[in-house]
């Protein structure tokens, strides 16, 4: 076992883990954050994204022992109290949800998008976007409310 | 007031928050993991079945085979054909042939790395065969089902044709692809009853299964559908409940079973590989005169849903077109490829490739413009379809043609190797022929909260939503006061699967029927006319027993004539025409799809951007199905070797909607979940067509195929 400390959603986190245990299994089992999904497990599907230091990197695909010192953010750190992210909102009142399954992922990628670009074309988004499957939406939905989000982004401040 | 509103999903928040109980999230303490071992032959005899490795390994508590099931080794939703657990033989790669429990999964999965199985090798048949003279898995034969339409005199008919167009289309399997894999989780409750909570398309008929396997009565079980990270057809069969109930049944302990996505691949039912032939005749003025189709398909070992299948190509051989003069068969038969069954469209997609591929040929053939061809044969009110049955409302093929057609006119080419195709559909609503009733339950609950139970699983496609969208609607009662509880067995009564896109109309008008029921109450209880609050209806009412309303639907339809396919058999169709641009490069075979004009018939818009998700990631599937998704039994095990579209290979999508209202649904509504994908393959390939010259008869038209057959039409030159 080896003892890794990083900051998951802001908060100083240490765990103890196997030596080639992958970030993917740390977060969900032994951190219980279910919003990181398993949908193939060898880094094809995107489900299981997660930021680190900003940057979309797959969850199934990072030992643990790497993000030593890192930021680690999934999207349990998007909403406050009772108020929703602004993408979160978006997502919502745009219908880029049908069954769910991909969602945490795609928020996550639109968030990083946003940080780097405050006002991302369809290409962009499209982009950031291709690492991650959805089956049922057809993407249509989720690239218009990312690119809506964006003007409500800057303000938000994040 | 709640109809033809963009109502936020019920389920949305939950999963933008990523606190949704997905059947991949269910834990419960103490909780063991179950690991499926599975056949590695595509038909074999179990000569010996050495367990003794995974019982070598620490934390295997048990491995489980057939001799362990108390009641019946068989499933199936149409058919009990297909064994839990296989018994002395296996008939495709991937069948179950024993469960092991460990104390986690780790565990569970190397106890089944060791298991060793010595299978007698029998010669597999790997192709379907039609004469009935080959190798035959079956002593009684490779048939599976044969169905047939017989209209008018289809050689009188072609007899009287100025052109005739004949062609074989083929098609391969595809995999539904849902992002969440088969889970789930079971347990024995306070009561001692077995409780099973999985991803899933429908819960009731789980229990049925589940009761069969266990010979313990269905009010003994409980089944309950997790959030589910979609369907697509892939979570109607049993995939892990049966399973998990056999070993919660032995061990009395929670267990956990999570298919990994190259199990899933694996076991799981595929969309029918068929094999179309296709001769279409039409008279100098474009009026279809007959068509005769020849259909194949390959079915794998058991039966699932291919009776479904085999029934739906035949009756929507056609098309969304009156054609005087009709002849379809379909047979499906028996193979040791993977099993098919249920997938989006059951079967129509590919029929719907064939029959618009033709129209458009006719049409080139005469000189025609492929929409004209389209709204001449159209199906309309007052038609008579394939089947007999005269469309008496509800019927706006033409219409979803009418709002393309102004796109379709405009159309321009903006450079070399850009095109345009048509693709258009008739879908029956609901099981074909035979009863698919729904039920629901509608009370007047606890401080007068109105409680909708429903039956009715929600696996993304909005269900949950328009649901409640009809009850708001029905009792004009605010959101707030209405509370959803779904996808419990011990809370609803039985709604039928959520397949054939059936929710929206079959639940939606059983749902609409509850809610009068208390809507005639809270009546004369002066909530309408005398302000009376739902609370102080409740207080004065509740000791006289709860306040239930039933609801119940059953689609008007009769059973076909066997021999001739003629009858009623759906109450309601939804149409819908698809437009589409590709540009094609021709040195590479690359096929980009820019924009899609997607219109859709479909009766009431309960939700319309709902439907308009439903439509986009229907013209993603249908993406996929035209130009990359392909299946290879034996190879295929991940999303490296069989791909879906990704937000890069999607195009603009441009949704209308035409409401030609139903008079048997909610608020005339039908359906559009299937719709969605139907007509998109077919509009693609005759977008490649229109776009570099070259006739698609073989889906899909990956790359390379492009490219060879742009490659031979040079060559021919």
């Amino acid at each position: 076992m080896k003892r890794v400390g990083f900051t998951l959603n802001g908060k100083t986190t240490t765990c103890d883990v196997e030596e080639n245990e992958l970030l993917l299994h740390t977060l969900r089992e032994r951190l219980s954050i279910a919003s990181v999904k398993e949908g193939c497990s060898i880094g094809e599907c995107g489900t299981c994204t997660v930021l680190i230091d900003n940057e979309p990197c797959y969850a199934c695909l990072t030992l643990t022992a790497k993000v030593e010192g890192r930021d680690v953010l999934t999207v349990e750190y998007l909403a406050h109290a009772d108020l929703l992210h602004p993408l979160q909102e978006s997502f919502i009142s745009h219908g880029a949800v049908q069954c769910g399954f991909c969602t945490p992922a795609m928020l996550l990628v639109g968030y990083s998008l946003l940080l780097k670009h405050r006002q991302p074309t369809d290409e962009q988004i499209r982009e950031a976007m291709s690492g991650n499957l959805c089956r049922c939406t057809g993407y249509v939905q989720i690239i218009e409310a990312i690119k809506d989000a964006a003007p409500v982004f800057i303000h938000s401040g994040s | 007031m709640f109809i033809g509103r963009d109502l936020d999903r019920v389920d949305a928040l939950a999963k933008v928050l990523g606190t949704a109980g997905f059947a991949h999230d269910l834990r419960m303490e103490g909780m063991l993991f179950a690991c499926v071992v599975r056949s590695t032959k595509p038909h074999a005899l179990l000569r010996d079945v050495d367990v003794s490795g995974a019982y070598a390994v620490p934390g295997v508590l048990r491995v489980v085979s057939h001799k362990d099931i108390p009641g019946q080794n068989t499933f199936g939703a149409l058919r009990k054909d297909q064994p839990f657990l296989a018994e002395s033989r296996v008939r495709y790669v991937g069948e179950p042939i024993l469960v092991v429990i460990g104390e986690n999964e780790a565990v569970a999965r190397e106890g089944a790395a060791r298991v060793r199985i010595d299978y007698g090798e029998i010669d597999a048949v790997l192709e379907p065969d039609a004469t009935g003279k080959g190798r035959q898995i079956y002593d009684t034969g490779s048939l599976m089902a044969y169905k047939k339409v017989r209209k008018g005199d289809v050689e009188k008919g072609s007899a009287a044709s100025d052109v005739v167009v004949a062609h074989t289309f083929r098609t391969t399997w595809i995999d539904h692809a849902f992002l969440e894999t088969e889970a789930g989780i079971g347990y024995v409750d306070e009561g001692g009853r077995i409780v099973i909570k999985s991803s899933t398309q429908n819960i009731h008929y789980k229990r049925v299964e589940i009761s069969r396997l266990l010979a313990i009565p269905e009010e003994r079980i409980r089944v309950v559908q997790a959030t589910t990270g979609g369907g697509f057809g892939g979570k109607l069969d049993v995939t892990c409940e049966g399973f998990l109930a056999l070993a919660v049944h032995l061990l009395k302990r929670p267990v956990f079973m999570r298919y990994t996505r190259e199990e899933s691949f694996l076991s799981n039912t595929k969309r029918h590989p068929l094999s179309i032939d296709y001769k279409t005749g039409a008279r100098k003025d474009g009026t279809l005169t007959a068509v005769k189709v020849d259909i194949t398909g390959d079915t794998g070992p058991y039966a699932s849903y291919g009776d479904a299948v085999c029934l739906r190509v035949a009756v929507h051989a056609t098309g969304p077109y009156e054609v005087p003069n009709v002849w379809a068969d379909c047979k499906l038969l028996y193979t040791n490829n993977p099993v098919s069954g249920a997938m989006r469209g059951f079967g129509v997609p590919q029929l719907a490739f064939a029959h618009e591929s033709q129209l458009d040929e006719v049409a080139e053939a005469l000189g025609m413009d492929p929409i004209d061809i389209r709204i001449r044969n159209g199906l309309k009110r007052g038609s008579v379809t394939a089947t007999g049955q005269v469309l008496s409302a509800s019927a706006g093929f033409v219409e979803t043609l009418k709002k393309i057609e102004p796109f379709w006119r405009a159309r321009q080419k903006t450079k070399k190797g850009s095109g345009f195709g048509l693709g258009c559909m008739y879908y029956g609503i609901g099981n074909t022929g035979v009863a698919n009733p729904a039920n629901a339950l509608v009370e007047l609950g606890e401080e007068g909260r109105v409680i909708l139970h429903t039956g009715a699983c929600e696996i993304g496609q909005g269900s949950d939503t328009a649901l409640l969208q009809i009850a708001l609607e029905t009792l004009g009662v605010a959101r707030s006061d209405v509370l959803l509880d779904r996808g419990d067995t011990d809370t609803s009564k039985d709604a039928g699967s959520s397949s054939a896109s059936r929710q929206t109309y079959i639940s939606g008008k059983a749902v609409q029927e509850a809610a009068l029921g208390l809507r005639a109450f809270l009546d004369e209880a002066g909530y309408y006319h005398r302000g009376r609050a739902l609370g102080d209806i409740y207080r004065a009412t509740k000791d006289k027993g709860r306040l239930l309303f039933e609801g119940f639907f059953n689609p008007p339809a009769s059973g076909l004539d066997e021999a001739t396919g003629q009858g009623i058999p759906y109450a309601t169709y939804a149409f819908a025409s698809h437009m589409t641009e590709v540009e094609v490069e021709e040195a590479t075979g690359a096929c980009r799809v820019k924009q899609v004009h997607a219109a859709h018939d479909v009766g009431k818009s309960i939700n319309p951007k709902a439907i308009r998700g439903q439509i986009c990631g229907g013209v993603a599937m249908g993406v996929g199905l035209a130009l990359m998704e392909e299946f290879i039994p034996g190879k295929t095990a991940s999303f490296d070797a069989y791909y879906i579209p990704t937000s890069l290979d999607m195009p603009r999508v441009e949704v209308f909607l035409v409401e030609d209202e139903e008079p048997t649904g909610p608020f005339g509504a039908k359906g559009v979940g299937e719709p969605a994908l139907i007509p998109q393959a077919a509009s693609v390939v005759n977008a490649v067509t229109d776009a570099v010259g070259v006739h698609v008869y073989e889906l899909p038209c990956h790359v390379e195929r492009l490219k060879g057959l742009i490659e031979s039409k040079k060559t021919t030159k």
